[in-house]
């Protein structure tokens, strides 16, 4: 995905659609928003982020699952094979993104990119209700090069890249100049 | 005929949950309550789609709430609803947590006392509809249809409205125009000669410039403007925002002037004097299309930045700098009026100011700027039944309340006022939770509910207000019900909206449009609603050439875009006393007001005491969403916070996270304990507390106790004399530690 | 005044399991971790000490019929039953406990809790056999036919048995150590020395259980080893201290918050606990006791040294698991 933190005001609608889609249990949630103020009264600068799991390329949980429970989808994303999960928690100690959390039902449990969605053509339930066009989902293979077209000239980050994760997740800085 | 009581004190009762929904009545497991089924990964194919529109707040965005196997498990936006554009605000997405709320009202209930004790006992629609038209019958017979007033909030009243028109009763308030947006609303009435709607007529999407005074997008969830503020962002828009927090919009402006509380009229018009002596002004524009520049500039011609700077602790390159930019990119440039505007005495002219502004940069009905959107023009079908005349069309004592509004013909505190007095003796309450509305105050406010003759509420949870009703009757909430046409968002495309039913009424509850229509049958009176509501509704549309049916497909009819700009030479012709903009408004001089706005300081806060600031979550509406476990299970919705400086926090020993209760100037100490929020995102001289928690209403069980109520310690309100707004912004809080 | 600029930061998330800080594992799993490393070290320390016999013929008196002496026999016993009781707790401790069976499904070699289920099936019958065959005299009494069968085909082979066993314990108690040091999300644990540290820990908690049990003329040699383990694990807490504390901010963070700081177990701050507790009363002490035994000073109740050995080990784990949620991911 890429994340255009300059428009995001942290509604949370994100995580209110994805809880209805995917039924997340209450008291937990697969996405989450963060709002980030840096500096002291008056000057002060802001970013809003929605935060999910990051469907790392390099994924710990992956690394670490001893049943393959967590392993890599032919899109590249990161799922979970429920009926492969014992409920060891270990993929929720590897993720340094805390990504992750138990299912009342016993397994593990995270953002799923809503597979179920992609795979009929729609977009994810996040990216579909943000009312400030924040999310985008890209396609880092296409060769229209979407995901380059947000980018270009901006200030784009990945989250705790030196954790070596090859995060998938591309965060357009809030910090970028108005109209850049 | 009265086989009923009358209480001559009415007591506050706790509605017993054998007559709430109760969770056993719900799905059991974790999560079902509110996440509908459990099971994604399902073929989206399969759900059965309904289109409507939302009630969580006054936007009215379309949804299109997805149901399979009989329940609504998920609500997204409508792609084809103007406002929505397939997008949807978290409260929105919210209504499952409404819709399946556990304490839902569930039947209607009758007040009865026994052993001296007064209790709610469960009834039958038919006895509890026939209690109340007897009631209100009665007493319009025996004191005249001014003896009887409804309060409301909500789409849903025009069958109410329609329901009193028989017995000629047309005194009805919405608290939104006195606690809200009536100076926005009047202030456009007086200075451009119509009232501004909804959605604002800004036009944000080709806007180059944005200033807004306390405005917090992004916090309030007005769908369309901040997807509209988002767009322009990506466009290279620029922000300026005054507040003295540093809001979500503020973390997004270019410049964020942290103005000292009370002192916007200054702010503007410093901005004004360096317009004006700097000549950035359109001067062609102010010539021909307004009246009053000269008195105008003699108002603001010693507001000098130095002057204002002093003022509002804003310095004066920074006033000169918002100005000149505000210029620059005139006239795809604005100053937003904003939404809730009732802040102090002089709400009125405050939002004057703001479109004086405007006028002075010529953006009226420019790209870009000030725009009238339109409304769907919706014929209705004459009324089979004639209603006797009213009395009045107004009944406000307030010169400058509107005229042209049958829903809104007094002030809500009026209404509390005449209550007490005894003026008032009938009380419907739809959908207002009047203890905790800023009406004058909570213990007015139940005074008022304690002193009428007869009071009824129709909701649909147990909010505090339903504790005090004779009878309660519970309506369903939006998701399983039609109401009238929406034809009232104002907007680039005009349109109509259907709301329809995605889900059968559940338990006892009944849609307004029934629950009307008992109480005329009661009256004797047929054939006042059509024979069903769906019959009323195709009757409308076949009116404008479709049908029930045909918009029941998507939920709207839109019709293309309007032109809203100006053409160069042509005069505007406004609904003013001289046809322009009023820079300075005849009216209000005549009426013995200041014709163009002035700046009065606000009192200063005692020592050791804070101005209390107070705004939204984006995820919460003030009341309707006070009990929603679903929107509550995010850590940031679970209470509300008191945001303290950090200095200030130093000040009072008070650390992040501490407890701690809060006292206002007239010695209120707030019920429950709020959380302090140490943080350098406000002035030290003003603290900000979310509003609409701190409910004590015990049968809200997730909404009971949690956070503070910020309604409870306003104890002075400044009234505008000129429309009847309620400021409530001169309340000033300290800090008590727990022991 | 500040001087830095200040951050603030607003989150919506929930979830008990990462928030305030991450919360998985509670006393189940450090518990299994101690069990584990004592099954390990048990093993090592009887496996070492029959082959060291067996080849070199170095230790204490066999017991006759090839079967060495009592010490050894009820160490190779313990070894399987208090795994076996730890992976009892392992097993609680899973969320979707009916599913264990998927973890016998694949090798994923990346895995270290993979490595570990898998070691243990190569562990479980080892373990046992040579617990069976040490005590094989007392097994023949009992006459069962299949105990007698396996008995005979496997008794020349003992030392091989042993010499195999040596390794695999070795690498039980490496594994309890680097199935938490391969999370770098954690800092506290994703210390290099962590696997040393539990493999050394392990053996000196087996040998204090030794100790415990061992028959009067058998304890010196116990109490040698305990002694040795513990100034060997002084030196590799040492190192896992300094290692931490030299190390990255995420690393010396950790370390602080662990050895320093205001985070408690029990209501007992974690300082307390680590210094007082383990260093203090789990390493140091026991060391200068069983220094003054060997040194000829009568002690006058020998059993409190290898007690509190057996507990500083027990604590260790539970201040690493715990302290090692309670720090915050990696920055």
């Amino acid at each position: 995905m890429v994340i255009d933190t300059r428009v995001c005001v942290g509604c949370s609608a994100c995580v209110y659609a994805c809880k209805s889609e995917n039924a997340v249990p209450e008291g937990y949630c697969r996405d989450w928003v963060v709002q980030e103020t840096k500096g002291n009264f008056p000057k002060l600068t802001m970013e809003n982020r929605s935060e999910r799991c990051q469907h790392c390329e390099n994924a710990p949980c992956v690394t670490y699952c001893p049943t393959r429970a967590s392993h890599y989808a032919e899109d590249g994303t990161v799922q979970i094979n429920r009926s492969l999960c014992t409920g060891c928690k270990a993929c929720l100690a590897a993720c340094p993104y805390d990504a992750r959390y138990i299912h009342p039902d016993g397994f593990a449990d995270k953002c799923s990119l809503c597979h179920h969605r992609i795979e009929q053509g729609l977009k994810t339930a996040c990216v579909s209700v943000c009312p400030t066009g924040s999310l985008h989902l890209v396609d880092f293979n296409d060769p229209d090069e979407e995901a380059q077209k947000l980018m270009a000239g901006r200030i784009v980050y990945r989250q705790k890249e030196h954790a070596g994760t090859g995060p998938s997740l591309f965060w357009i800085s809030a910090s970028n100049k108005p109209g850049a | 005929m009265d086989h009923w009581q009358n209480f001559s004190r009415r007591d506050f009762i706790k509605i017993s949950s054998l007559f709430l929904a109760g969770s056993a009545a719900m799905s059991s497991s974790a999560g079902q309550a509110f996440s509908g089924l459990g099971q994604s990964g399902s073929d989206e194919n399969s759900d059965r789609i309904v289109y409507s529109f939302c009630e969580h707040c006054f936007w009215r965005c379309g949804i299109a709430a997805h149901v399979r196997d009989g329940k609504v498990y998920k609500i997204v936006g409508s792609e084809h609803h103007p406002l929505s554009q397939g997008k949807l605000c978290p409260r929105g997405t919210g209504g499952i947590g409404l819709l399946y709320d556990p304490d839902r009202l569930q039947h209607p209930l009758i007040r009865e006392t026994k052993g001296g004790k007064q209790y709610y006992r469960k009834a039958s629609w038919d006895e509890a509809t026939g209690m109340v038209a007897e009631k209100l019958y009665g007493i319009h017979e025996k004191y005249g249809p001014g003896a009887i007033a409804m309060l409301h909030h909500g789409f849903g009243v025009s069958f109410f409205k329609q329901m009193f028109s028989q017995i000629g009763v047309n005194k009805f308030a919405k608290p939104s125009y006195d606690l809200c947006c009536g100076p926005a609303r009047q202030a456009s009435v007086l200075t451009y000669g119509y009232p501004s709607g909804t959605p604002e007529g800004f036009d944000i999407k080709n806007s180059k410039y944005m200033i807004f005074f306390g405005t917090h997008f992004g916090e309030n969830m007005h769908n369309t403007a901040v997807q509209e503020i988002s767009e322009g962002i990506r466009r290279g828009a620029k922000i300026a925002v005054f507040d003295p927090r540093f809001s979500t919009i503020a973390g997004k402006a270019e410049h964020w002037l942290p103005i000292k509380p009370g002192t916007d009229i200054a702010m503007m018009q410093g901005l004004m004097h360096v317009l004006i002596s700097e000549n950035l002004y359109d001067r062609s524009f102010v010539q021909h299309h307004t009246v009053g520049f000269g008195e105008l500039w003699d108002s603001v011609r010693k507001m000098t930045p130095e002057k204002v700077a002093e003022i509002t602790e804003i310095p004066a390159d920074a006033i000169r700098t918002v100005a000149r930019e505000f210029a620059f990119n005139a006239p795809a440039a604005f100053v937003h009026s904003g939404r809730r505007t009732n802040w102090y005495g002089d709400a009125l002219q405050r939002i004057r100011a703001i479109h004086i502004l405007n006028a002075l940069v010529g953006n009226f009905k420019m790209p870009g700027g000030v725009v009238n959107f339109d409304k769907f023009v919706l014929k209705k079908p004459k009324t089979a039944h004639a209603h006797p005349p009213y009395e009045k069309s107004v009944y406000s004592r307030y010169p400058f309340f509107p005229d042209d509004e049958p829903s809104n013909t007094i002030a809500s505190h009026e209404i509390v006022q005449q209550a007490i007095s005894g003026e008032i003796k009938a009380l419907m309450i739809y959908g207002v939770n009047l203890p905790e509305t800023m009406t004058l105050g909570r213990e007015t406010a139940i005074e008022a509910l304690r002193k009428v003759d007869f009071m009824v509420a129709v909701d649909v949870l147990p909010a505090e207000v339903t504790g005090y009703a004779d009878v309660v009757l519970p309506e369903c909430t939006y998701l399983e019900r039609y109401d009238a046409l929406d034809a009232g968002r104002n907007f680039r495309t005009p349109f109509v909206a259907l709301r329809q039913p995605a889900v059968p009424p559940m338990y006892e509850s009944k849609p307004g449009n029934q629950i009307a229509k008992m109480i005329t049958d009661k009256w004797g009176m047929h054939g006042v609603f059509p024979a069903s509501v769906e019959a009323g509704l195709d009757k409308t549309l076949k009116m404008t050439g479709s049908s029930l049916e045909e918009i029941k497909k998507t939920g709207v009819i839109v019709r293309p875009e309007t032109d809203l700009y100006r053409k160069p030479g042509v005069a505007l012709n406004l609904k003013t006393p001289s046809g322009k903009i009023e820079l300075a408004s005849s009216r209000l001089r005549a009426a013995g007001f200041d014709a163009v706005p002035r700046y009065t300081p606000q009192p200063e806060a005692p020592a050791g005491f804070y101005r209390m600031l107070t705004g939204r979550k984006p995820m919460l509406t003030f009341g309707r969403t006070a009990n929603n476990r679903f929107l509550g299970d995010v850590a940031t919705a679970k209470e509300n916070e008191v945001w303290v400086n950090t200095e200030t926090a130093a000040k009072h020993d008070l650390n992040n996270d501490e407890y701690v209760h809060l006292k206002n100037q007239a010695g209120v100490v707030s019920e429950f304990p709020v959380k302090v929020k140490v943080t350098q995102r406000i002035r030290p001289d003003a603290v900000f507390m979310v509003h609409g928690f701190g409910h004590t209403a015990a049968k809200m069980t997730w909404a009971y106790k949690r956070g503070a109520s910020h309604n409870q310690l306003i104890s002075r309100t400044d009234i505008d004399p000129a429309m009847g707004s309620v400021g409530f912004q001169n309340n000033f809080v300290t800090f008590i530690k727990e022991a | 005044m500040t001087a830095t600029a200040a951050t603030e930061i607003i989150s919506t998330k929930i979830n008990p399991n990462v928030v305030p800080h991450l919360h998985i594992w509670e006393w189940q799993i450090p518990l299994y971790l101690f069990l584990g490393g004592m099954a390990g070290g048990l093993l090592v320390i009887t496996s070492i000490m029959i082959v060291l016999k067996r080849k070199f013929g170095i230790g204490p008196k066999d017991a006759g019929e090839g079967c060495p002496c009592l010490a050894i026999r009820i160490g190779s016993a313990l070894s399987p039953i208090l795994l076996a009781v730890g992976m009892i707790f392992l097993f609680l401790d899973l969320a979707h406990p009916l599913y264990v069976w998927a973890f016998y499904t694949t090798v994923q070699p990346t895995s270290p809790m993979s490595a570990g289920s898998w070691i243990l099936v190569a562990f479980f019958p080892l373990a046992v056999l040579q617990a069976m065959l040490v005590n094989k005299r007392q097994l023949r009494t009992f006459d069962v036919g299949i105990v007698h069968k396996v008995l005979d085909w496997t008794e020349g082979h003992m030392t091989i048995v042993a010499l195999v066993n040596a390794h695999i314990g070795v690498g039980i108690g490496i594994y309890t150590g680097i199935l938490l040091s391969f999370f770098s999300a954690r800092p506290l644990w994703s210390s290099s020395i962590l696997g040393m540290l539990f493999l050394v820990s392990g053996i000196s908690a087996a040998a204090a259980l030794m100790l415990l049990l061992a028959p009067e003329e058998e304890k010196p040699i116990y109490s040698m080893i305990d002694a040795n383990a513990i100034w060997i694990e002084l030196v590799t807490v040492g190192l896992f201290v300094l290692g931490g504390l030299t190390g990255s901010a995420n690393s010396s963070g950790a370390m602080m918050h662990l050895i320093g700081g205001n985070a408690v177990m029990a209501g007992i701050p974690y300082a307390y606990w680590f210094w007082g507790l383990f260093v203090g009363a789990g390493l140091l002490v026991p060391l200068l006791l069983e220094f003054l035994e060997a040194a000829g000073v009568h002690i006058k109740y020998p059993n409190v040294a290898p007690i509190m050995v057996l507990t500083g080990g027990m604590l260790l784990r539970f201040l690493i698991v715990f302290a090692g949620q309670s720090y915050h991911t990696f920055m």
